[in-house]
């Protein structure tokens, strides 16, 4: 095979739905009438006919968004993704609210575009407090509560963490916040369209959400910020007064359309969805757990099933990747990662390099069949019989 | 934007690790020698058996990615047949432009130079062993 030629993406079994998930074929099909040139095109800011009409699309798709997760569209501003919604949130927040207080409070185990910028936030003078999980993931809410000082003023706590699938009970966690008076924000960027998100009755104060982790557009996601006294943050870019003027800009109407096609689906779709992604992994695990040395990260009573996180011991995560093509997956490995580390997320839990760098994340969606997770059961067999012949053991 | 890490050389020989394992160790013939780095754990272990000033076999052990692997096969099969002395060429350098090894990663390429030079090493002092019992006045030969 000459390694020069372009890779042929339909030879490959995705399963990296974590990281992104193949396009819905509705969500392309709205998506290509809003781009034609009958569709809507128009700057929905403009005030003439064409900008109503583009106006009134992204409207009805703010609604679908917010029929989906149970809350006020008003509450609801559209950014580029997660990745700026947690930004928005986390940093917008934090400056807001900066004069009653500069304390601040997550996980080690969150995502880069929270632990980043909670870092940045530490070399402007904020203190952060990093709350370990226990080492299947999950964070005591009694830690939590141990954490919070007079002058906390924003917890922000992912729901589904991306590698492992560990679920946080968000609940739980907004319910501490709430009794001390501390914003929570939550990202959800792996949770939306896929487990039941009622923002009505959950006590949350922002929640970060992308289109693209659920067969929606890659580039668009929302920020929802509760309507609710002290819930306010600070703009992060300026020059329009578009969404509320928190985040201006002009919108991005076919990926705002098909953001909101993809929620309705989602809507529809979510319990058939969730017991198809609980088959797969089921699946999965029968198929790989019998092998000598291999380890689930993560808890699996509390894990979202669409994500299954394993290392397996004596074997490197490179080459464990590469032996699994054209299966498609995530490594805990340094390879994996800019930061030349093993996943930050599994030695947050106890893992050590070893095991860490074994990791390997597959991740299902509604496209995912059994034959996909057959093909990956085998691939994997054979991958890791095959690196046993040239790796040597730890004891060895 | 992500391209092919592996070159079509990397590409075959981590498929057809022909060379990968472990030899008996059937003393004084097998002689191995072993380099890691502790913080990654990345590892490789050479075996040789010797037919007097010759290496009759290569095998290798790696703990590493493919680019390790890809070179520790190459070297296993240029210098099997070889003698000792020439397991002194084996050059990271030029492994690691065949096999178009990314810089960061010269660190564990290393380990495969340290694991050859300890191996020449050993079976160096073996071969020395030998000559010198060979010469003691008095001690039987063996033939």
């Amino acid at each position: 095979m000459n390694s020069k030629a372009a890779p042929n993406a339909s030879d490959a079994v995705y399963l990296d739905n974590a990281a992104t998930t193949p396009l819905d074929p509705a969500v392309a099909a709205v998506m290509c009438r809003s781009l034609s040139r009958h569709g809507a095109f128009a700057n929905p800011a403009s005030i003439h006919i064409a900008g109503r009409a583009s106006a009134h699309v992204v409207e009805r798709a703010r609604s679908q968004l917010a029929d989906l997760v149970q809350t006020d569209p008003r509450n609801l501003i559209f950014t580029s993704g997660a990745t700026e919604s947690n930004n928005l949130a986390i940093v917008g927040a934090a400056h807001f609210r900066s004069h009653r207080g500069r304390h601040l409070i997550t996980m080690p185990t969150e995502h880069k575009a929270v632990t980043d910028t909670f870092a940045a936030l530490e070399r402007q003078g904020f203190e952060v407090t990093w709350l370990q999980p226990d080492r299947e993931g999950v964070l005591a809410t009694g830690d939590l509560e141990s954490a919070i000082r007079d002058d906390t003023q924003l917890v922000s706590i992912m729901h589904v963490n991306n590698e492992t699938g560990v679920v946080q009970d968000i609940r739980d966690i907004g319910e501490c916040c709430r009794r001390r008076g501390v914003l929570f924000h939550c990202d959800a960027a792996q949770s939306i369209g896929k487990l039941p998100i009622d923002l009505s009755a959950l006590p949350i104060d922002m929640m970060s959400i992308t289109a693209h982790k659920f067969h929606g557009p890659q580039g668009i996601g929302a920020l929802y910020v509760a309507d609710r006294p002290h819930c306010h943050i600070q703009p992060l870019f300026h020059g329009g007064g578009q969404e509320r003027r928190i985040r201006p800009g002009t919108l991005a109407v076919h990926q705002i359309v098909g953001f909101g096609e993809a929620a309705a689906i989602a809507a529809e779709r979510q319990q058939r969805d969730l017991a198809h992604l609980q088959a797969l992994n089921d699946r999965l695990w029968r198929g790989i757990s019998g092998l000598p040395g291999v380890l689930r990260n993560g808890s699996a009573s509390r894990s979202f099933p669409g994500i299954l996180n394993a290392s397996v011991e004596d074997i490197e995560g490179e080459s464990l990747l590469l032996a699994l093509e054209p299966v498609c997956v995530a490594s805990g490995s340094a390879c994996n990662s800019r930061s030349g580390e093993s996943s930050y997320v599994l030695r947050a839990l106890g893992r050590d390099d070893h095991l860490a760098q074994s990791a390997i994340r597959f991740s299902f969606g509604r496209f995912t069949r059994d034959s996909d997770i057959d093909t990956a059961i085998v691939r994997y067999n054979e991958a890791v019989r095959h690196l046993r012949g040239i790796m040597p053991t730890r004891a060895a | 934007m992500s391209r092919d890490p592996y070159n079509a050389t990397v590409r075959r020989h981590f498929a057809n690790p022909l060379h990968a394992g472990v030899l008996q160790p059937r003393y004084p013939d097998v002689v191995t020698a072993e380099a890691r780095e502790s913080d990654s754990g990345f590892r490789v272990v050479l075996g040789a058996e010797l037919d007097g000033r010759m290496m009759r076999r290569l095998r290798y052990r790696v703990f590493g990615c493919p680019h390790l692997i890809a070179a520790a096969e190459l070297s296993c099969a240029r210098f099997e047949g070889g003698t000792v002395e020439s397991l002194r060429d084996v050059s990271v350098a030029e492994l690691m432009e065949r096999l178009e090894v990314p810089v960061e990663k010269t660190g564990r390429m290393l380990l495969l130079e340290d694991a050859a030079r300890l191996l020449a090493a050993a079976m160096q002092d073996i071969i020395g062993r030998g000559q010198a019992d060979e010469t003691s006045p008095g001690e039987p030969t063996g033939m």
